[in-house]
């Protein structure tokens, strides 16, 4: 029976989040394995009786999700009414859940203007230099640092904001049902997408489930700063490391195509290419390309240019050796390469110690702690709040009957 | 059992190459196709476009060219880079409206079939057509103006020098037997597993470009 079964257990301390009032972060716990059965104790939470918190969560695959008013439910909780232990239930989705990131182009559900209200959506058009902010009808149930794609937004036929398409990009969570993406729509090209039902009235968004499979990946630029040295926004993670060398493919449309990795007129043969310098933080590089006179950067195409319309992109270049990743004090003694989804956030990945700025793989599988409310009480959250210190267990079972 | 794992273990090396071009290399969304979609169905001007940006930047191709030969039917195969696309193009593929000099020819027209693979479905201009039921595609992923839905394909086409796989540890990947008696005395459970060691890498990035479609055509059920 050895063979098979799997155990693991860690800890860690919880990111985000107010008790009672907001949720924490989702927290990836990646694993050798993809378990059936996971339990969480909540140290902080179990240690003094307060209202909203959840010191114990259990969650088992082998058990069919609880449908209450056409909602499922799968994690068991043990959540504090302040007094008392009472028990309750979260979400499929937003408790434990397990996952198995082994190909790219896997999304999640599509929230589509009018198809049910819960699903609407609406995007202002921005200030200039952006960002974009979305509101929804309901909860969207995402986190700063995830990934999303849109498709149609067109306002009429001729107007919206169909520009946005298939672009991938970071959110910045705002409240439970607004966030912002990093575009700037004050463009005149640009119309605001409501939540109208007038003919032509046409959107929807979904969530990119591995956008980091492998890193650094193609990314799409949503801002270019000319000068000396040349900066770089990208509209998600660009997972760059100083050192990294990068070329860019800037079609017309979108002005700075002198910054293309063309053939170098002098160096027959030899494309044109950029390094990079500093890296501000998970969306914003510079690189070493004097750009002082080159076309600025614009991302105001017309609706009419969208058929056919390709994005700017930037794209890294070789495996640049840069060196292993840094060592300091209290970090684990071969420290694993990482991405960035946001700020400066650190994910690790299961692999070993790596060369940073070389091309990771970054499948795996394990387990997420959701960001969902209870049933009962909406404001209690299996994840915890910010600093409370969390126990997991993780098993794949041997036998697990019927 | 253990010929089955292999095949999968096979098929689990093209998939990560498969998904790692999707993640890392350049895309250009095809504008030549008729469907108002972004990116469009696949034009003949599409594969022009593409086939001049790697002869631009200096990729080198597959295949030499394949002479006309006096056979009814056939007509001469220029040197072609290769583009690794879905089956589900293929009636996308047949239905491409000549411009120019430029037309679709099918597999079966090239002068002889000594040189084509067994997945080449036909060729354009300088780009040869290899296709695949487990090519890149997602599903749904574009909607148009009037409320239509549409998969987006990846299409590779690549040059030579474009990408390579490098085995780690002196070993690429290993099919691992291990019999009942290692695991318990019982002697009750055997392993069978794959174990990799490699990685993938893009050599040279402007000799690889990720030809997004969507179709024009329905899919047979």
């Amino acid at each position: 029976m050895t063979e098979y079964s799997r155990m693991a257990k860690g800890n860690y301390v919880v990111s985000g989040g107010s008790i009672g009032v907001s949720a924490p972060n989702v927290k990836v716990i990646n694993l050798p394995f993809k378990p059936d059965y996971v339990e969480l104790i909540n140290y902080t939470a179990a240690s003094v009786m307060t209202d909203d918190a959840v010191p114990f969560a259990y969650w088992d695959a082998s058990v069919p999700p609880l449908t209450i008013s056409s909602v499922n439910y799968d994690t068991v909780i043990q959540r504090s009414t302040g007094s008392a232990l009472v028990t309750d239930m979260v979400q499929v989705g937003g408790g434990i859940s397990v996952f198995s990131a082994g190909q790219a182009l896997q999304f999640g559900p599509l929230y589509k203007h009018n198809s049910v209200a819960s699903a609407d959506f609406s995007i202002a058009t921005s200030g200039a230099g952006g960002p974009t902010t979305v509101t929804t009808a309901t909860n969207h149930n995402l986190s700063s640092g995830d990934v999303i794609v849109f498709e149609g937004l067109f306002q009429t036929s001729t107007t919206g904001m169909p520009q946005l398409n298939n672009i991938w990009f970071t959110v910045t969570v705002l409240t439970a049902t607004t966030f912002t993406i990093p575009w700037d729509t004050s463009g005149s090209n640009y119309t605001a997408f409501n939540t109208s039902t007038s003919t032509g009235n046409i959107g929807s968004w979904k969530k990119v489930l591995y956008p980091y499979l492998y890193f650094p990946g193609v990314a799409t630029i949503s801002a270019i700063t000319l000068g000396n040295t040349t900066t770089v926004s990208t509209t998600d993670a660009h997972n760059y490391v100083v050192g990294e060398e990068v070329a860019f493919r800037i079609p017309s449309a979108w002005g700075t195509v002198e910054l293309n990795a063309l053939p170098n007129t002098l160096v027959p043969g030899s494309p044109v290419y950029g390094y990079v310098v500093s890296v501000t933080n998970y969306n914003t590089f510079v690189v070493n390309i004097n750009s002082s006179a080159f076309t600025p950067f614009t991302v105001n195409p017309t609706v009419a240019q969208v058929p056919g319309l390709s994005y700017p992109e930037v794209v890294s270049v070789g495996d640049v050796n840069t060196g292993g990743t840094l060592i300091t004090s209290g970090s684990q003694l071969y420290p694993p390469p990482y991405y960035s989804p946001i700020g400066t956030v650190r994910v690790d990945t299961i692999n070993g110690p790596a060369i940073r700025g070389s091309f990771v793989n970054n499948t795996s599988q394990g387990f997420v702690i959701g960001n969902f409310g209870a049933r009962n009480d909406s404001t209690a959250f299996v994840g915890g709040s910010d600093g409370d210190v969390m126990e997991w267990r993780a098993y794949f079972h041997d036998l697990s009957l019927p | 059992m253990s010929e089955r794992l292999a095949v999968a273990m096979r098929q689990a090396e093209d998939l990560i190459l498969r998904d790692y071009i999707v993640s890392a290399a350049t895309q250009i969304n095809a504008g030549a196709g008729s469907n108002g979609f972004n990116p469009t169905n696949l034009g003949i001007a599409d594969f022009s476009l593409v086939a001049t940006t790697l002869d631009t930047n200096n990729a080198y191709k597959f295949m030499s060219g394949i002479e006309g030969m006096d056979r009814f039917g056939t007509g001469p195969v220029r040197s072609a880079y290769f583009m690794l696309s879905s089956t589900e193009l293929q009636s996308d593929f047949d239905a491409l409206s000549s411009v120019g000099s430029l037309t679709f020819l099918s597999q079966w027209n090239y002068p002889t079939n000594a040189s084509a693979l067994p997945s080449e479905y036909g060729s354009v201009g300088n780009i040869r057509i290899l296709t695949s039921s487990e090519a890149p595609v997602a599903r749904n992923a574009v909607t148009n103006n009037l409320g239509v839905m549409n998969d987006v394909y990846y299409n590779t086409v690549l040059g030579k020098q474009a990408i390579t796989h490098i085995n780690q540890d002196g070993y690429s990947m290993n099919l691992i037997y291990r019999d009942p008696y290692y695991s318990g005395m019982l002697a009750q459970n055997a392993t069978l597993a794959v174990k990799f060691a490699q990685a993938q890498a893009i050599t040279q990035d402007t000799a690889i470009r990720n030809l997004l479609s969507t179709r024009l055509s329905n899919l047979g059920v």
